[in-house]
C-alpha cells in the first residue's frame, strides 16, 4: 500500500538502532561536524608505502579533514607526512600527485624544505627578514604517521591521538597473515568522483544483502550454498570496525570471469576475506588480489573514492599481469561488480539529496549475524553516533541521543570456509 | 596486401559506430579470431601503467553475452575517432593505426552530453585478406576518473 506524507515521514516501528534519519547522508552542517569530530580525529589510510618506495619519493594526499598533505620518504627511509602548505604565503607546496625530489621547493618564492620538514632555504632571507624570521622558525607542520597492516601509510591530523594499533584493535588480525606474508605493491590506483555520501558507499561494503544487485554473481552459482557464502558471519570490533568470515568463491561457476588459479600467500584457494574499518576504509582480499577502498568526502553529497589493487612486490611481470586481469573482470571501471556498486550508491545520492524528502533508511535485517544481517551498518552507525554526539536515527537531538544498543556480536570462532 | 588507407580508416570508424549502436556481433565481425583487446591508463599517482581490461576474443564474446545479466548504466556512448597515423608492416601484411578517441556520454533523461573519456586507440590491422580485419586493439586512456564506470568497452 502506498503511503501519504505523514506515513512516509513516520519513524519505523523498530528500535532506533535499526534505521537512520536520511539527513545524516545529506546535511551540510552534519558533514562539517563529521570533518571536525571524525576525520580530524581518526587514523586514515593515505597511501601504500610502495607509492614512496625510494628515498625522496613524495606523494600527495587530500585529507578528508580538508588539509592537503604530502607524504615523503626521507633518506633515512622513514616516511613522514606534512601539511602540503608552504609556510611563507600558504601556497600549495607540491602540485604533482607524486615524484622524487631532494628538496620540496615552493614555486612561488622558492622556499625549500627537506624530507624532515625543515626549511632549508629562504631566498634572500637575511636581506628581508634580518634576524626576525629564520629557517628554523618556518618548518613544515608534521602530521602523525604510522606504517603498518601490510605496509599502508596511515595519518592522523590529531597530534594527541592514540597509536594506530589502538584504533585498529584486533579487527585486522584475521587478515594479518595474508597482509604480512610478503611485501605488497600497488598495481592500480583508480579514483572515482561521485555525487553521493561517503557513508552510503561504506554501507554497501558493510552489507552483503546487496548481492541481489549483482544478479549475474548469483545466477551463475558463484555464491552457491556450498561456498560458505550464506554461512559467513559478521564480527564487530570496537571503534566501528567489522569483518565477515571467509569463504571460497566458486569462480569456476562464474561464467565469463576468466579468473585464474593464481592465489595469495596464506589465503585458502579461492578464499575471500573482508574487513571494514571506520570511517571509510575497506580491506577486501579475494583469491589473487587485495583491493583497498578509502574515501575522501568533499561534501555531504560529493566524494572521491580511491581504489587500490595490490599484488606482491615479488611478482614476476607475468604474475602481475594475471593479477591485474583477475582484478579487472570484477573491480576495474569496466568490471562487473564495481560499476553495479557505484551505480547503486550514486542512485542513493540522487534519491536522498537534500530537499528530496527521503524516508528513514532501514538497516534492520537480523539473520543470526550471517551474511544478509545488517549488523555491519548498525555497528558502524553506533560508532558514528558516539563520535558525533548525535543519534543516527534522530540527529537533531544531540542531548537526547539514545543509549546505543550493543551490536557487537560474539566473534566467529570457526572459519566457515573450512566447514563446508 | 591492400595498403589503401581509406579502407583501414573505415574499419576503425566502423568499429566505433558498431559499438555506439551496441551491435556487438557487427563489432566482432570486424575482429580476427585471435583478437586481443586491452584498456590501459598511466597513473601519475603511482607512476605506472594499469591494465583495466585484458581480453581475448572468447572473453570479449562472454563480456558482450553477459551484458544483459548486469545492472548497467544504459546512457548511450558516442565515440568520436580521428585516425592520426597509419603505418604499414609489409612483412607481416599488417597496418599499425593510431587513432585519437573521445567518448561522450548522453544522459537518457534529458539528453545532456558530457565528455566521458579521452584517449587513443593503438590498433593492429591485418591486410592479408580482401577486407582489413582488426587483430589487436589497445585503448590507452588519458581519462582515469570514469565515475561509476561502464560495462561496455570503448
Amino acid at each position: 500500500m502506498s503511503r501519504n506524507s505523514q506515513q512516509w515521514s513516520q519513524k519505523p516501528s523498530l528500535p532506533p538502532t535499526h534505521y537512520a534519519d536520511p539527513m545524516i547522508y545529506s546535511d551540510p552542517a552534519i558533514f562539517e561536524e563529521e570533518k571536525e569530530k571524525i576525520f580530524k580525529k581518526v587514523w586514515m589510510l593515505a597511501i601504500h608505502e610502495s607509492e614512496v618506495a625510494n628515498a625522496n619519493d613524495f606523494r600527495t594526499y587530500q585529507h578528508p579533514g580538508g588539509t592537503p598533505l604530502v607524504i615523503v620518504r626521507g633518506e633515512d627511509m622513514k616516511i613522514r607526512t606534512f601539511y602540503n602548505i608552504c609556510t611563507h604565503r600558504g601556497n600549495l607546496l607540491v602540485y604533482e600527485p607524486s615524484g622524487n625530489a631532494k628538496k620540496l621547493v615552493c614555486i612561488f618564492h622558492q622556499w625549500a624544505f627537506d624530507a624532515k620538514g625543515n626549511c632549508v632555504d629562504i631566498p634572500r632571507g637575511k636581506a628581508g627578514y634580518q634576524e626576525r624570521v629564520s629557517e628554523s622558525d618556518v618548518g613544515l607542520k608534521e602530521v602523525r604517521t604510522e606504517v603498518g597492516y601490510g605496509g599502508f601509510v596511515w595519518v592522523n591530523l590529531d597530534d594527541s591521538c592514540g597509536p594506530l594499533s589502538e584504533h585498529i584493535g584486533s579487527s585486522l588480525d584475521y587478515m594479518l597473515p595474508e597482509l604480512e606474508a610478503e611485501p605488497l605493491e600497488v598495481l592500480w590506483y583508480y579514483q572515482a568522483t561521485l555525487r553521493t555520501n561517503f557513508k552510503l558507499i561504506h554501507d554497501t561494503n558493510s552489507e552483503f544483502y546487496h548481492d541481489y544487485l549483482h544478479y549475474h554473481n548469483r545466477i551463475t552459482g558463484m555464491l552457491d550454498s556450498k561456498s560458505g557464502y550464506f554461512q559467513r558471519k559478521y564480527t564487530a570490533f570496537p571503534n566501528g570496525h567489522a569483518s565477515v568470515g571467509s569463504m571460497n568463491v566458486s569462480y569456476d561457476a562464474y561464467t565469463g570471469s576468466g579468473h585464474s588459479k593464481l592465489g595469495w600467500p596464506k589465503l585458502p584457494t579461492n578464499g575471500w576475506k573482508l574487513v571494514d574499518l571506520f570511517p571509510c576504509i575497506t580491506f577486501n582480499l579475494r583469491t589473487s588480489v587485495l583491493r583497498i577502498d578509502s574515501y575522501i568526502p568533499l561534501g555531504p553529497d560529493h566524494v572521491i573514492l580511491e581504489f587500490r589493487i595490490l599484488g606482491l612486490k615479488s611478482d614476476t611481470p607475468e604474475i602481475r599481469q594475471q593479477r591485474e586481469k583477475d582484478a579487472a573482470t570484477i573491480w576495474s571501471p569496466f568490471g562487473r561488480n564495481l560499476h553495479e556498486d557505484l551505480l547503486a550508491s550514486s542512485g542513493q545520492g540522487i534519491a536522498m539529496a537534500k530537499g528530496s524528502d527521503p524516508m528513514y533508511v532501514l538497516h534492520a535485517r537480523e539473520e543470526d549475524l550471517t551474511i544478509h544481517d545488517e549488523v555491519g551498518m548498525r555497528h558502524y552507525l553506533e560508532e558514528w553516533s558516539k563520535r558525533m554526539g548525535r543519534s543516527s536515527s534522530d540527529p537533531m537531538h544531540q542531548a537526547t541521543a539514545p543509549k546505543q544498543q550493543t551490536t557487537v556480536p560474539k566473534p566467529q570462532t570457526k572459519d566457515v570456509a573450512q566447514t563446508v | 596486401m591492400n595498403t589503401d588507407r581509406a579502407t583501414v580508416e573505415e574499419l576503425v570508424y566502423q568499429t566505433c559506430t558498431a559499438l555506439d549502436r551496441n551491435d556487438y556481433s557487427e563489432f566482432l565481425g570486424l575482429c580476427d579470431k585471435q583478437f586481443e583487446y586491452k584498456v590501459t591508463a598511466f597513473s601519475p599517482e603511482i607512476r605506472r601503467d594499469m591494465t583495466w581490461l585484458d581480453h581475448n576474443r572468447a572473453e570479449m564474446e562472454e563480456l558482450f553475452n553477459t551484458l544483459p545479466k548486469h545492472n548497467s548504466d544504459h546512457a548511450p556512448l558516442t565515440r568520436n575517432a580521428v585516425v592520426y597515423k597509419v603505418s604499414y608492416d609489409k612483412d607481416q601484411k599488417q597496418a599499425n593505426v593510431v587513432t585519437a578517441l573521445q567518448v561522450f556520454r548522453t544522459n537518457l533523461d534529458g539528453g545532456a552530453t558530457k565528455v566521458f573519456a579521452v584517449g587513443k586507440y593503438y590498433d593492429t590491422v591485418s591486410l592479408d585478406s580482401e577486407k582489413p580485419i582488426l587483430i589487436k586493439r589497445h585503448v590507452k586512456l588519458d581519462t582515469r576518473d570514469l565515475g561509476w564506470g561502464n560495462h561496455i568497452p570503448f
